[in-house]
């Protein structure tokens, strides 16, 4: 009898357990790296959904920068707790198809959510083009940015300059930073005419720009990268051009990283710089503020050759194979519903990312916001207007955050004046090879 | 009340360390065993692989060039920001071991660097230190007109992490200090007095002496927070860089492992940094006291 009780209550317990469960809504982790105001953003955007789906409960944890949130991720996976989905780097997307881990949101949405309504081809053709690997998308474009030139209106008529006629090429961009530049009676320089911080990006932007690959097969495209173009005439013209210019104290070098640059461009020590469209928001309403007018333009590049384009920056989302079918059925509903065209058109209004559908672009463009806002329509042109080759579609490569460190490292050499340009790339560019072969042959 | 018989059995040593051996084996010798089995493989990033490969890890350190000047840099930076923030130290100590009033004050604003975490120091200089808004350029510039490119230099970028180091650790060693100083006898003092030496004389020949046990404690615990926690210093004030003018061996460490994702390389690294720490211990602890003078 005693034995019997025992079972029944075992039963029951069970039934009740299970019960619960269904009822319980299935929760999906969403690791990402947007801090700040950004955060915020990504928060709102989870909660709209949430509240929308009483059956999904998505959970945003923001893992720190993107780098920590890779390393975390890789850790989770390690100790079996991977979150469903991750925003990862676009640096990180080789590094990512070679992990084994995830599952590519064009099989998840066509086999494991067999959802026949998503319209593949909704998304902007340079951004698909950088995620699309081995004929299918593998994660779902989210946060996209490029760098642009910002200038200081107001500086370019003080200096006698057009103020509606940017610099286009390295020549046009060397002689305004020198009409720009005001020093004192001691020599000393009060504003610089340009600045640019020490970020390996900008180095693959204005290689991208001159329509030259960074990596041997066609940028890792069509194969694993095995040799880095580093040490060529694209790369090397365009480190010269940024020692000659610091050299002549034309050109402020703030050091690595960002915040330097953007500081001194805010605060008026700088004329000109480039930074990431996701800033066009950011530095529109600091001018307004400060009240000078912001200028924008495409970046420029050497005289004489052709335009390449811009490259893709910014993140995607991952989601992670190892998990039950139902969850994996709700990841595909979250990210669905961020290529919404309510959700893009809210991200790109607040944060300053691209929106990465058309049809998210349509609707700006009916509502007249590129008209209002120039500046977001330089951003936004400079992107469409870039060619489609590989050069544009951005390098594979699997040890990418190294290869952009080797190249920080290599700036800083020639602004020390260590070492000529040609010399530090020649150098960066053994390194990345040698990062390079270590790193295939994990894959051989 | 009887006395607790300790022999009474040949386990109890043993059931007494136990707690200290669990904790030790599973935060220490555990990680460390595991560390030494890691530098031995090369595996790929999120562990889809993991090939073993032997001494290549150690070789490939070695034979690169990096590698090796990480560790003189290391050397010279952990040589020049021990004796230099010693020296600091104990002279702000005598200072502040006077009887003043308010003293109380300024031994709380000296040591208030060594309660803020690493990060928050590293910001405060960053600030500090900027070529743009810095105030140390403003001052510099006022003084000397001088504008010092402090981060963006290799060189001046070593000083300003050997200084922000300094600057971080002195309330550690001032505290230290303090305390030795107050345990030396007014009586050696008062006789020194009487015999006729000069306060230079009484701080070469007593004060220095008679801090030795201090001084040669505080040399262990600064070579272990300038190897280790300098860190959070170098992360936040310059990445290693310029060019890796500050690229110290346990920041070369973290890139390894979480930026270049290499983990095999990175646990070579900190297997290496292991053995240093041991062998610097050892040698101090085996000849380090010949000059100590304990009362």
């Amino acid at each position: 009898m005693r034995k019997l009780t025992f079972l029944m209550v075992i039963l029951l317990a069970f039934i009740l357990t299970f019960s619960a469960a269904a009822q319980e809504p299935v929760t999906i982790e969403f690791w990402h790296a947007m801090g700040g105001y950004n955060g915020e953003i990504v928060n709102t955007i989870v909660e709209r959904f949430n509240e929308s789906h009483d059956d999904i409960q998505v959970e945003a944890q923001n893992t720190g920068s993107y780098n920590d949130t890779l390393t975390k991720t890789q850790a989770a996976v390690q100790s079996g707790s991977a979150p469903h989905i991750v925003q990862i780097y676009e640096i990180g997307t080789q590094v990512m198809l070679d992990s084994g881990i995830i599952i590519p949101v064009e099989e998840l949405g066509r086999e494991v959510a067999q959802d026949d309504s998503f319209d593949w081809g909704k998304f902007l053709i340079p951004v698909s083009n950088y995620y699309n690997v081995n004929g299918q998308l593998n994660s779902m474009p989210f946060n996209s940015s490029t760098p642009i030139l910002y200038y200081n209106k107001d500086a370019f008529e003080e200096a006698g300059l057009d103020p509606n006629d940017p610099p286009q090429t390295f020549e046009e961009l060397k002689e305004y930073a020198r009409k720009l530049t005001i020093r004192n009676e001691d020599g000393d320089v009060e504003r610089y005419g340009f600045t640019l911080g020490i970020v390996g990006w900008f180095v693959e932007q204005m290689t991208a720009n001159q329509d030259a690959l960074l990596v041997n097969n066609n940028n890792g495209r069509d194969g694993r990268a095995t040799e880095s173009y580093l040490d060529r005439e694209p790369v090397v013209r365009f480190i010269e051009l940024w020692k000659e210019m610091v050299d002549e104290g034309i050109m402020l070098n703030p050091g690595r990283g960002w915040d330097g640059a953007k500081q001194a461009f805010l605060s008026g020590r700088a004329a000109m710089m480039i930074e990431s469209t996701a800033q066009v928001t950011n530095f529109t309403n600091n001018a307004e503020n400060d009240g000078y007018e912001l200028g924008t333009a495409f970046l420029p590049r050497p005289q004489g050759v052709d335009r390449g384009g811009v490259v893709i920056g910014g993140a995607s989302l991952w989601a992670v194979r190892d998990h039950p079918e139902e969850e994996l059925k709700a990841a595909w509903e979250f990210l669905s519903f961020l290529s919404e065209m309510e959700q893009q058109v809210y991200w790109f209004e607040n944060t300053g990312y691209f929106p990465v559908t058309k049809a998210a672009v349509e609707h700006e463009m009916n509502g007249q916001f590129f008209a209002q806002n120039p500046n977001h329509l330089t951003a936004f042109l400079q992107l469409l207007l870039s060619k489609r080759a590989s050069s544009t579609q951005g390098a594979l490569i699997g040890t990418f955050p190294e290869v952009r460190q080797i190249v920080e490292e290599a700036v800083e050499k020639t602004l020390q004046g260590d070492m000529t340009p040609q010399e530090a790339m020649d150098e960066a560019a053994s390194r990345v090879d040698r990062s390079l072969e270590q790193y295939n042959s994990l894959y051989e | 009340m009887k006395e607790q018989d300790y022999d009474s059995h040949f386990s109890v040593p043993y059931l007494l360390i136990l707690p200290s051996m669990i904790i030790l084996t599973l935060f220490l010798y555990w990680p460390t065993i595991q560390s030494v089995i890691l530098s031995l493989y090369r595996t790929a990033p999120f562990g889809a692989r993991r090939i073993y490969s032997g001494f290549d890890n150690y070789i490939n350190l070695f034979t690169d060039p990096v590698y090796r000047a990480s560790l003189l840099r290391s050397a010279v930076f952990v040589l020049i920001t021990i004796f230099g923030g010693l020296a600091v130290s104990l002279i702000l100590s005598v200072l502040v071991n006077q009887k003043l009033k308010g003293i109380k004050i300024y031994r709380t604003i000296f040591f208030i660097p060594y309660a803020i975490s690493p990060t928050v120091a590293g910001s405060l200089w960053v600030f500090l230190l900027n070529p743009v808004a810095g105030h140390v350029n403003y001052f510099l510039d006022l003084l000397f007109n001088v504008q010092v490119p402090w981060l963006t230099n290799g060189f001046f970028a070593f000083i300003a992490i050997i200084i922000a180091t300094i600057w971080k650790n002195m309330g550690f060693n001032i505290i230290f200090f303090l305390a030795g100083l107050q345990s030396i006898p007014d009586s050696v003092y008062e006789s020194a007095r009487i015999d006729g030496a000069n306060s230079f004389q009484i701080f070469r020949k007593i004060t220095i002496p008679l801090l030795s046990p201090t001084t040669f404690y505080l040399i262990i615990m600064n070579i272990i927070f300038t190897v280790f926690q300098s860190f959070g210093i170098v992360d936040i004030m310059t990445q290693g860089g310029p060019a890796d003018a500050t690229n110290i061996v346990i920041y070369k460490l973290y890139r390894d492992m979480f930026v270049n994702f290499r983990p095999g390389l990175a646990a070579a690294q900190s297997v290496i940094l292991l053995i240093l720490v041991l062998i610097v211990t050892f040698f101090h602890f085996r000849f380090g006291s010949r000059g100590v003078h304990y009362q």
